[in-house]
């Protein structure tokens, strides 16, 4: 298995697209770090799930908008393993609102849990990778480039979580750490059917050229091929998981009026 | 301070209201509190007492009341132990 021996930390794992990637990862043989915050029993039934897979799995609550709390999460990976292999800066939250409407609470949760965290996450796993090299994917969106409609704040921390991406892609080369992001489009999970049930998305699976939505395993694949060996020489990338959607509007306007 | 005191305290700090408005009746949707301000109260009375308040039981909140009593069972509990 390509990530046997590996110990991967994937921040908010508990549900969603960071479920599925802590399961893809312990299916290619990798031990997990569930990192959680608000669920702890979705946590805990990852934990169990890539526990069945034959890894080890270990269940960390840290409110990764805590500089404090990421401290003591990596002080306990450092001195219950001393490694880490892996980081995926998946955990996110943020406040649907207009850009005129942010205001500064709204804007520094979004800002600390969506980009101030993976750049001290990145900090603390450089040095448990320092001698062992390692990989780094941070879970993006299309609303770091595209305009969505309440999504300001959400994508302005995106655009910021990308260009670190590159900068720590190259900083960190050198380390033998490799960095890269994955955006995706509207993925199938708890959070987009809540923000569809709130009318503040449209239902894009007939608007998707790909023809159905992008599901967390979509996203789960390309961050487990990002931290394998066969993207070495990727870096400091935002892989597109969108189904085709960002490059054909037009088509996809069509196809969801007819 | 009471277990309730420092909480409504907490809560009025971060949703900006007098604390006089808070009651063991008072909703946070009567306090004009939106999601954010919710998750930052949780987070910071999860600080204050050293414990943990999962998003499954403060969905089960109807009240402050209810929020109260959740702490106080939770810190004699972490008393007891």
């Amino acid at each position: 298995m390509p990530l046997e021996g590996k110990l991967a930390l994937v921040t908010g794992s508990g549900r969603g697209i960071g479920r599925a990637i802590a399961l893809k990862l312990a299916s290619q043989g990798a031990d997990i770090i569930v990192n959680f915050f608000r669920h702890r029993e979705t946590a805990e039934q990852t934990a169990k799930d890539i526990q069945a897979k034959g890894v080890k799995a270990e269940v960390i609550r840290a409110n990764v908008g805590s500089p404090a709390k990421i401290n003591e999460m990596f002080d306990t990976i450092a001195s219950k393993f001393g490694y880490l292999d892996i980081l995926i800066n998946n955990a996110a939250s943020g406040v649907g609102r207009s850009v005129l409407d942010v205001d500064v609470k709204a804007w520094d949760w979004t800002m600390d849990i969506n980009a101030k965290a993976a750049l001290l996450c990145a900090q603390q796993a450089a040095k448990l990778m320092e001698e062992r090299g390692g990989k780094m994917v941070s879970v993006s969106s299309l609303g770091s480039f595209l305009v969505l409609p309440t999504y300001a704040i959400v994508g302005i921390s995106k655009a910021a979580l990308e260009t670190l991406t590159r900068y720590l892609a190259i900083e960190l080369a050198p380390k033998g750490i490799c960095v890269n992001a994955v955006a995706a489009s509207a993925v199938e999970t708890e959070a987009l059917k809540f923000y569809i049930k709130e009318g503040l998305v449209k239902d894009t699976r007939q608007a998707t050229p790909a023809g159905r939505m992008i599901i967390p395993e979509d996203v789960a694949n390309v961050v487990a091929f990002l931290c394998s060996e066969e993207a070495f020489m990727i870096r400091g990338q935002t892989i597109i998981v969108d189904g085709g959607t960002s490059i054909a509007p037009l088509s996809a306007a069509g196809k969801e009026e007819s | 301070m009471s277990v309730e005191e420092q909480i409504r305290s907490i809560v009025a700090n971060i949703v900006h209201v007098d604390e006089s408005i808070i009651t063991r009746d008072s909703t946070f949707k009567d306090i004009k509190a939106d999601s954010l301000d919710i998750v930052q109260a949780l987070v910071a009375v999860e600080e204050a007492f050293d414990i943990e308040i999962p998003d499954e039981a403060a969905q089960n909140f109807q009240n402050f009341g209810d929020f109260v009593s959740y702490v106080e069972n939770h810190v004699a509990e972490k008393e007891k132990a």
